[in-house]
């Protein structure tokens, strides 16, 4: 009896030496967590016009558009000539609406060089060049009338934004 | 500097800013080629595939369902000639008992197209399908190879016209009746000389105008000049940023002005439709008579110098060949009211306009067994009947003519696009360019 306790122990510390956890290595690779942005170099795909109007309604409303609602939409842009006269009537239409989600007036002139590198991130998934934020920045701050409105028209509509 | 080297040096500058500002986007110095016939231009594409038999010849039931005594014209705006007086189902109905269309559309014009312009009674079309034969239209080029959803192969008379012509985009305008069959295509090629950097504006309208354009567009905001001028200052600043290139366009562009001017528009018809005040034909019981509508409000409203418009009703012939007689009478009633509304109520086009109508393909000699409510047969689109059409010219300067006959063809399809450049002064560029038909020539040069 007292042999098959001591067998019982040989057996339990053999296998704990065997499977007993080892001590973990810690190995790191040497890379440097990074956000990865779009380079504009490198957009030259055409955002297809349902991929426009998904993007772009996501985008000013933080939820997806209904198929029924993009169906007529893509019709509608399509039934027009000149698409960058549809894209800002569609954009006039949705600032006409409640429920964008898009930082106040008050908001964009209280920190413009926040905003600019926002709007950039927000619609081109890119951060602005030195002399794209001096642009905005300058002509945010001179011109008291320029609203978010009119600088996310601006981007919505813009070639940049149609393509990625 | 001495005084000889200052004054060469003066002299070309002086000669320099003289010659410059006329340069176009030709590279021309000079945009005519020879003498404008005329101001404006309204091409009117007729109507989804027209049976010569019924219409210019005026067989009615005669030719197609063996009616004996059924002869007549059922186009009375366009071509001469008696109406039916024998099983007329092709007007309106009058109700109560009698026969349903059995009220012929009186007609608009005093004189009809044909005893007061020119006539081509027998025409060779280049295709019996509808977007080649649109496209035979629009590029004066055979559309051999032409496929389906991709643009023209050929340039446009609109890319003509704005390149050579220097005409603006919304001098050129295509109102189209439906965004299928790839029609808003038609509005640019992607020819590399050309392309849609020179393409002209389209509406399909209805859709633009319809219940989907009213639900999408029609809650817009009226943005005043001083709302669009930092949206357009910061939208170009972006756009030469990223620095398209012309094989990169995607859409046909208008200056600031002229995207301001069409949102307006739009904005402005969906207060007009509100109102009741959209200006359409008396007989407006088909999709024909609502896109001259808006053709007449583009007219209206821009003033292009060229417009083209579409109609497809009479392709109902597929299957029901008394619809077919419906939709034909329907196209010529507002072919007419389109004319007439030109020449009365624009008054910066009317006495300067030439207004030029054709259908893009004819329709078969033989009919498939496909019978109608009054046991008539219906007719496809694919024989050498469906090559067989006609032209009509008329407005400034246009002679009383009748050229050809049904055993004396004259003229082509593809002679269109050179036509609307003979009366723009662009001729010889047109035909230089090296995409128009060989074949095809201005019709004036077949009178």
């Amino acid at each position: 009896m007292r042999n098959s306790y001591v067998s019982v122990l040989c057996i339990v510390a053999i296998s704990g030496g065997i499977f007993s956890c080892t001590k973990e290595k810690k190995v790191t690779f040497g890379v440097v967590p990074e956000v990865i942005y779009e380079d504009k170099a490198k957009k030259t795909k055409r955002k297809t016009d349902a991929e426009y109007i998904s993007i772009l309604y996501t985008n000013l409303y933080q939820t997806p558009i209904s198929p029924n609602q993009l169906y007529k939409t893509q019709n509608v842009i399509f039934s027009i000539g000149d698409h960058n006269v549809a894209s800002e009537l569609v954009l006039s239409n949705y600032f006409n609406t409640s429920g964008l989600k898009i930082p106040a007036d008050a908001d964009m002139r209280g920190n413009i060089d926040s905003f600019v590198v926002n709007t950039y991130k927000r619609f081109y998934l890119r951060y602005p060049s030195e002399g794209e934020k001096a642009f905005f920045n300058n002509y945010i701050s001179r011109n008291a009338n320029v609203t978010v409105e009119m600088v996310y028209t601006a981007f919505a509509a813009s070639d940049e934004y149609n393509f990625y | 500097m001495n005084r000889r080297e200052f004054f060469k040096k003066a002299g070309i500058t002086a000669a320099g800013g003289v010659a410059l500002p006329y340069i176009l986007p030709s590279g021309r110095l000079f945009a005519q080629t020879n003498t404008p016939k005329a101001e404006y231009v309204v091409l009117v594409m007729f109507a989804g595939g027209v049976r010569q038999q019924e219409s210019i010849l005026g067989r009615y039931l005669e030719d197609s369902q063996g009616v004996t005594g059924a002869a007549g014209n059922i186009m009375p705006n366009l071509f001469k000639g008696s109406i039916p007086t024998k099983k007329i189902v092709f007007g309106t109905d009058p109700g109560g008992n009698q026969t349903a269309g059995s009220e012929p559309i009186p007609r608009i014009l005093s004189q009809s197209m044909e005893e007061s312009g020119t006539v081509f009674k027998e025409v060779l079309a280049q295709s019996a399908g509808h977007y080649v034969g649109l496209n035979t239209l629009i590029t004066g080029s055979s559309g051999t190879a032409q496929g389906l959803k991709v643009r023209p192969r050929y340039p446009t008379i609109f890319e003509y016209l704005r390149k050579h012509a220097n005409f603006k985009a919304t001098d050129c305008w295509f109102v189209c009746n439906t965004i299928g069959n790839s029609y808003p295509l038609l509005n640019s090629s992607n020819n590399k000389d050309y392309g849609l950097q020179y393409g002209g504006n389209m509406f399909a309208a209805p859709v633009t105008f319809g219940s989907y354009g009213r639900e999408i567009l029609g809650n817009a905001k009226p943005y005043s000049q001083a709302d669009l001028e930092p949206m357009y200052f910061m939208k170009n600043f972006l756009d030469q940023s990223f620095g398209l290139s012309a094989d990169q366009l995607t859409t046909i562009k208008n200056t600031d002005q002229e995207r301001t001017q069409i949102k307006e528009f739009v904005r402005q018809i969906f207060q007009r439709q509100l109102a009741g005040q959209i200006v359409k034909p008396p007989v407006t019981d088909g999709g024909d008579a609502v896109n001259i509508s808006y053709a007449a409000e583009v007219l209206r409203y821009f003033k292009p110098k060229f417009l083209t418009v579409n109609m497809a009703s009479v392709d109902g012939c597929h299957s029901n060949f008394t619809g077919y007689l419906r939709s034909m009478h329907r196209a010529d009633h507002a072919t007419g009211w389109l004319w007439n509304y030109i020449e009365n109520n624009i008054p910066e086009m009317a006495g300067k306009t030439i207004m030029i109508v054709a259908p893009e393909c004819g329709r078969n000699l033989d009919s498939n067994p496909i019978l109608d409510q009054n046991d008539w047969y219906a007719f496809d689109h694919s024989d050498a009947n469906a090559l067989r059409v006609w032209t009509v010219m008329k407005g400034k300067g246009v002679p009383t003519l009748s050229v050809g006959s049904e055993t004396n063809r004259i003229g082509r399809l593809t002679d269109i696009v050179p036509t609307i450049a003979d009366i723009f002064g662009i001729y010889n560029d047109v035909m230089n360019s090296g995409y128009i038909d060989p074949l095809a020539q201005s019709l004036y040069n077949r009178m």
